[in-house]
């Protein structure tokens, strides 16, 4: 009887495995609410001395040259989409652009009247990649979702190829498993799916007409630590009449009483600049082909010059775009004139401006 | 301005070693003086060599709008590229002569409010400033009694012309005195001649000085070293000498970096006047075409 009970046990304990091992776990455990996009990677490298050879250092550059060379031969992969299939409505989104503020310069309009315009260059804008909507899960936040968010793709855009090894592996690795070579800028455009376009494609600056309104989002000039006059505006006090100490503070910053406290949200001194902005409805006066620039009108665009910022078809209900734009972009091609101008706009070519006299 | 240029003739050197102390003279970018001016002028009254050799010399006076802003925030090779591009064809359109601040000029322009649709002014350039597109010159009369400036956009389209009518330069580089001196300093006829000057004669300098009206003024003249105001100490009292003496900046002709900055230096100049070289020279030669016919008169040096 012993030695049978003996037997069975040891049989049932030669048959246990360690299969499943049970994990103890928090019943009051979330993951982690911050989770960044896979192409937020480290983009700087440490830069260190690798004590190449010179021939080394020599092969390397050929081999960024050729990938540089075969990157910029690489046709656009529209020149063989049959485009109409597709076509533009009002609710589209379509895919904005990466530019470059690099000046202000005057125009004159064709009454004589003379108007301040800001250059934006569109620099090496290529497409990168397309996430489409259901495959698209960005972080949640507190703000309210969109609904139509969830109908969106998104389409990362990248503008100025740099040399690869001067960025982390794992930012190269982005453009690298595209086939694309690293770019400096990489952004992500919201874009309706029909709107998507294939890695590789050029964008330029005709992808917007003269005319059409654009909104513009960059970051504002750093200011640093401001007090309430520059900040706010504020007037400050008398520089004289018994004033002492007091010629540039707020004054008073809340009342008595039930609201013996300060408000929420009052103007205070702070860090002012630096924050991202978008300047709605800037319309487009003049579009340079060669050199992708577009002359915007007005002097408002945020940042200093060199600034990157961002460019996407106006959402302004009265400024929309009200025929088809280029879709999904303006192809590359040869035989565009050099410029185009808006037909309030005379060109500097043009002869000079005389007023009939009725 | 900067090394290359003052390189080229040892007479310029020997002027910039009386003021800069000898281990900073590698580096000058000293301000014009009027001594370098009327110097570049004789370089190139005496042969052709020299103005080929270095059109920088000849065109940053000439063409001062040409030189972008010297400030690092502003600057942008391709935004410069296309200003002067733009710049060109306006002047392809436009004759645009080479004045300065004291030549007499008359402009027409065309003004949809004005009867005929075109209005004429003549006047004396106090200022011209400016870079690129923005260059802009003020005009000054005196009509009817009454003082009337006009501020000028160089490459606005509607200017019709812009006449010289009589070339030349004062002793200062603003002329904002002429707003407190008498009125017959900034009175001027609209229907003056032009004075053409004979080919290759340097731009003469008008060495008047212009009386001031009393007190009170718009500026305080007497702290801005002015060169071309004949009668300034009659109307100061003991403190204003005591607080010029205060204020004056003595040590500021010895800040190279100063200077420097305000500059734009040869490297980037000769870039710049090789790029619009040609072009402007072809301008040139058409407007010479065009102007040879026109008879020669003297200058004569006047009371303005």
């Amino acid at each position: 009887m012993a030695t049978s009970n003996m037997k069975i046990l040891c049989s049932t304990l030669s048959r246990l495995r360690v299969d499943y091992i049970p994990i103890r776990q928090n019943a009051f455990y979330k993951p982690p609410k911050y989770r960044p996009p896979h192409w937020f990677v480290p983009k700087e490298r440490v830069m260190s001395e690798d004590f190449l050879t010179q021939e080394n250092r020599d092969f390397i550059e050929e081999i960024i040259q050729d990938k540089r060379n075969s990157q910029i031969a690489l046709e656009s992969p529209l020149a063989h989409a049959d485009q109409q299939t597709i076509e533009w409505n009002p609710f589209t989104r379509r895919v904005g652009l990466i530019a470059r503020k690099i000046g202000n310069y005057p125009l004159w309009s064709k009454e004589g009247k003379k108007y301040q315009t800001t250059l934006l260059q569109v620099v090496d804008n290529h497409v990168i990649k397309y996430v489409p909507p259901e495959q698209f899960n960005p972080m949640k936040t507190t703000k309210v979702q969109w609904k139509e968010k969830k109908t969106l793709g998104c389409l990362l855009v990248g503008s100025e190829t740099v040399d690869p090894s001067t960025v982390t592996k794992e930012y190269s690795g982005i453009f690298n498993s595209v086939g694309m070579l690293p770019k400096r800028h990489l952004f992500r455009f919201m874009v309706s799916p029909h709107a998507a376009l294939p890695t590789g494609t050029p964008l330029f600056a005709t992808h917007f007409r003269v005319g059409d309104h654009i909104d513009v989002r960059a970051k504002t000039m750093d200011r640093g630590f401001q007090g309430v006059m520059k900040r706010w505006g504020f007037s400050g006090m008398p520089a004289s009449h018994g004033v002492t100490k007091t010629h540039r503070r707020p004054g008073n910053i809340g009342g008595g009483g039930e609201k013996a406290r300060v408000w929420p949200g009052t103007k205070m001194p702070g860090h002012m600049g630096n924050r991202w902005r978008t300047l709605r409805g800037v319309k487009i006066l003049r579009i340079n082909t060669k050199y992708n620039i577009l002359w915007t009108l007005g002097v408002a665009i945020p940042g200093e010059t060199g600034a990157v910022c961002y460019l996407y078809d106006t959402i302004l209900p009265l400024k929309k775009l009200k025929t088809a734009p280029p879709f999904p972009t303006h192809p590359a091609s040869d035989d565009l004139p050099l410029e185009y101008y808006d037909e309030s706009i005379h060109p500097f070519e043009g002869e000079t401006i005389l007023f009939d006299e009725v | 301005m900067a090394l290359a240029i003052r390189k080229s003739t040892f007479s310029v050197l020997a002027t910039a070693r009386c003021i800069v102390p000898r281990e900073f003279r590698s580096l000058s970018s000293l301000p014009e003086t009027n001594e370098d001016v009327a110097q570049d002028v004789a370089k190139r009254s005496t042969g052709r060599r020299i103005r080929f050799q270095n059109p920088a010399l000849e065109y940053r006076h000439v063409y001062p709008e040409f030189l972008p802003d010297p400030n690092p925030k502003w600057r942008n090779t391709l935004r410069e590229k296309m200003e002067r591009a733009d710049m060109l064809k306006r002047r392809s359109q436009i004759d645009i002569p080479e004045f300065y601040v004291g030549s007499i000029l008359a402009v027409v322009i065309s003004d949809p409010h004005a009867q005929g649709k075109t209005n004429r002014f003549v006047g004396i350039c106090i200022e011209r400033k400016g870079c690129g597109l923005r260059a802009e010159f003020t005009l000054r009369n005196v009509v009817d009694h009454q003082g009337v400036e006009i501020r000028y956009d160089l490459y606005d389209p509607t200017i019709q012309s812009i006449q010289i009518i009589r070339l030349e330069k004062r002793l200062d580089d603003k002329l904002f005195y002429l707003r407190d001196a008498l009125p017959e300093y900034s009175t001027f006829s609209f229907d003056m001649d032009p004075e053409i000057l004979p080919e290759g004669t340097p731009v003469p300098v008008n060495p008047v000085q212009v009386k001031l009206k009393p007190k009170p003024w718009l500026e305080r003249w007497e702290r801005q070293e002015l060169k071309g105001v004949a009668n300034i100490e009659e109307h100061l009292k003991e403190n204003d000498r005591v607080r010029r003496e205060l204020r004056k900046t003595p040590w500021e002709k010895y800040d190279l970096m100063k200077q420097y900055r305000k500059t734009i230096p040869a490297e980037d100049q000769n870039e710049i006047w090789g790029e619009v070289h040609n072009q402007l020279n072809q301008l040139k030669l058409s407007r010479k075409k065009m102007f040879k016919k026109r008879p020669v008169t003297t200058p004569k040096t006047q009371l303005a």
